[in-house]
């Protein structure tokens, strides 16, 4: 046991001091940061203040559109001009000031005269629109809406009232609670925390590996095994590697605690941890799963790794590794949408998927508490087994050199005492 | 005296391959002992199951005068035939993590690694990362680690394979002085000169099998010197005296091998008649001619 932890803490304090720890601890939140963030932000970084014109032939249905556009363009900074009436003909000159970017772009609303029939065309140099057309459409449509109501007398209170967009709550059913919940929050986080198990389990599964595989070409192990047993060196790996793992997934969670909390964060108006239904209770099965899964994923990886002579070879067999995992991440809106569905549950209670699929389950529902007993209990189980077997594969594996084994000569090493 | 070492009908077998067959040995404490044989005759396989690495299939395997245990080992250094260092490591980080899986503490495996260092002149490549140093000095620096928890045995694997004469000759009187302050050291090698050089016994093996085994004396003294050689001026007719078997002449010098149990001191006699000798010797078979012939005898067979 004192191997182990001797074992165990060199290749903490090896790994920590390395160069690629501390890139990867510090690259791979930017790198989410930063596809998300593309998302989130395009909006706001669609540029400064944009200048556009409504044009019509009629006068009052121009002005209101022009309110129109104000309220929709909420955030962006917009300025909204009016030329009405006008006729057509006149449009030039607007198409002259969009092409001398003068102005980013004008509408031309054309009411046929005699008819209530509206032509609208909004034109401009096509690059980003501060609308999208759909909302566009919407402000015209309310516009139109707005002119016919004033004009059959209705109040401007009245019509108010009338166009009010109608804001629809979402609600998170919590211990027979109803609980505020933002839907498209929720799942970003639950997307987030998904991705960033699947890349944790995979890259330090993949690193025991290359680790085992590095000590086994360098006949390290010839060294190691005359002081101490295949099973302490392959625990103290696993220790090791998982507590560089976890200090990494310390330093992601503590970064995330202060931005969230910062005044830029809040600026943002990307609101607390608390909005996307981040809980302390999923954050702890989050760590907890991941410590689980890297567990079960690297004696598998471990065991795998000891049977190859040559890093390269490591690769073939990666995929063992990502599959079960890219499955959950496959069926990731589906679990989502139906978190308690018969086969989403089955699926989190089996291992090699527990981690990811368990982790969007909790994003999207309170998962009963026995089911999460059960997934760790299985967890622990089958890491047990994997860790019997692979142990075993270990201590036969990281001495031969030369040809990879056969399926059957590894049976047959389970079979060695 | 307890042996250090003792197999007993040990016997190892992988897959396919039989690699030690009913093996039989016995180290003394304050022993150099020489493992030898050609490449694959189960010097390693033999060695691996000396340091628990692999166990044997049937047969005992004893150290310090009891079956093995991992426990024993604590008194054993291990220097593997393929040099086995941590290449990103420094050298010093190294030495100490060694020293401490070895059951030592960090200020102890410090203070002696810094000693050894100092020793085998290699101090200022302590805080390199081992990757940088050069073979021999990589060689130095497991030298250092098989030795840093004072180990009573010590065995090492073709230690001196890959070194240029300076260091293998620095680290010969390293193991020289360690034997010589009562540890029990066995080397595997192929290199009979060396052997023949450090050992005080020797156990040769041959497709697993121990083809002869005994103290590097005795060994030699099985075989009959039977080998002349004459250096002289004069008459060479004495070459054919009835004694010699086959001779090879050249200018002034003769290299002779005797019949079977002839006399030496009648063809000294004989030449002496003739010749001016300068040099007569009684030569006993090289090692190196034992290993041949005995090895060559078993390939034959």
């Amino acid at each position: 046991m004192h191997e182990a932890w001797l074992i165990a803490r060199r290749e903490y304090v090896e790994r920590i001091r390395s160069r690629s720890f501390r890139i990867s601890t510090l690259l791979i939140p930017v790198a989410f940061a930063f596809i998300f963030g593309i998302g989130a932000l395009s909006g706001k970084l669609a540029g400064g203040p944009k200048h556009i014109v409504v044009a019509s032939n009629d006068a009052v249905l121009a002005e209101s559109e022009r309110a129109e556009l104000i309220g929709a363009g909420r955030g962006a900074q917009v300025s909204v001009d009016v030329r009405a009436p006008i006729a057509e003909p006149e449009l030039a000159t607007l198409n002259a000031a969009v092409e001398n970017k003068r102005l980013d772009g004008y509408l031309w609303l054309n009411v046929r005269p005699g008819t209530r029939q509206l032509d609208a065309t909004y034109a401009s140099r096509g690059s980003a629109d501060f609308l999208g057309k759909d909302r566009m459409q919407d402000s015209i449509g309310h516009a139109l809406v707005r002119e016919e109501l004033m004009k059959r007398g209705a109040s401007s209170e009245e019509v108010k009232a009338l166009l009010t967009d109608v804001d629809l709550k979402t609600l998170q059913v919590t211990n027979g609670k109803a609980v505020t919940a933002d839907a498209s929050k929720g799942f970003w986080s639950a997307y987030l925390m998904a991705f960033m198990l699947y890349f944790a389990v995979v890259f330090y599964g993949v690193n025991v590996a290359q680790s085992v595989v590095a000590e086994k070409t360098s006949r390290v192990f010839e060294v190691l095994l005359a002081s101490a047993k295949p099973e302490s060196l392959m625990l103290g790996k696993l220790l090791g590697v998982g507590a560089v793992g976890l200090t990494q997934m310390a330093v992601w969670i503590f970064i995330l605690l202060v931005l969230s909390s910062s005044s830029l964060w809040m600026n943002l108006g990307l609101g607390g941890l608390a909005a996307y239904g981040v809980t302390p209770l999923r954050l702890i099965f989050f760590v907890l799963y991941f410590l689980l899964g890297f567990f079960f994923y690297s004696s598998l990886s471990a065991g795998l790794g000891a049977t190859v002579s040559q890093e390269s070879e490591v690769q073939q067999f990666n995929m063992l590794i990502v599959l079960p995992q890219v499955i959950g991440l496959m069926l990731i809106v589906y679990i989502l949408s139906n978190p308690a569905a018969l086969p989403v549950v089955l699926l989190s209670l089996f291992p090699p998927c527990t981690p990811i699929v368990m982790c969007l389950r909790m994003a999207a529902m309170p998962v009963p508490a026995w089911q999460l007993a059960l997934s760790l209990v299985l967890m622990v189980l089958s890491i047990y087994g994997m860790a019997w077997v692979a142990s075993r594969i270990y201590r036969v594996g990281i001495l031969m050199y030369g040809k990879r084994p056969t399926l059957p000569e590894m049976l047959r090493w389970l079979r060695y005492s | 005296m307890t042996p250090i070492v003792e197999f007993a009908h040990v016997s190892k077998a992988y897959e396919q391959k039989l690699a030690v067959r009913d093996l039989n040995l016995r180290i003394e404490p304050g022993t150099m002992f020489g493992l030898l044989g050609p490449n694959g005759a189960g010097k390693t396989s033999s060695i691996r199951m000396m340091v628990g690495i692999t166990i044997p299939d049937s047969g005992t395997v004893s150290l310090f005068g009891r079956p093995f245990t991992r426990e024993s080992l604590k008194k054993v250094g291990y220097l593997p035939e393929e040099r086995g260092l941590y290449r990103k490591m420094k050298v010093m980080d190294q030495l100490i993590f060694m020293g401490q899986l070895h059951g030592l503490t960090a200020d102890v495996a410090a203070s002696r690694s810094r000693a050894w260092c100092e020793r085998l002149m290699i101090l200022d490549a302590a805080q390199n990362k081992t990757e940088e140093l050069s073979k021999g000095m990589q060689q130095k620096i497991q030298f250092i680690v098989t030795l840093l928890h004072e180990p009573e045995l010590i065995i090492m694997d073709e230690p001196f394979a890959g070194l240029d004469p300076v260091n293998a000759t620095l680290l010969q009187d390293t193991l020289v002085d360690l034997k010589k302050s009562g540890r029990a050291i066995l080397f595997s090698t192929h290199r009979m000169d060396q052997a023949e050089k450090l050992c005080d016994e020797i156990c040769l093996i041959h497709g697993g099998q121990a083809v002869l085994t005994g103290r590097m004396r005795e060994v030699k003294s099985r075989y009959e010197r039977n080998r002349v050689v004459i250096d002289f001026e004069g008459e060479d007719a004495f070459l054919s005296h009835e004694a010699i078997a086959e001779y090879r002449q050249y200018p002034g010098h003769v290299e002779i091998k005797l019949k079977d149990h002839a006399d030496a001191q009648a063809l000294l006699r004989a030449a002496e008649q003739q010749a001016k000798i300068y040099r007569f010797e009684l030569v006993e078979p090289s090692l190196e001619e034992i290993f041949i012939q005995t090895v060559g005898e078993k390939v034959d067979a």
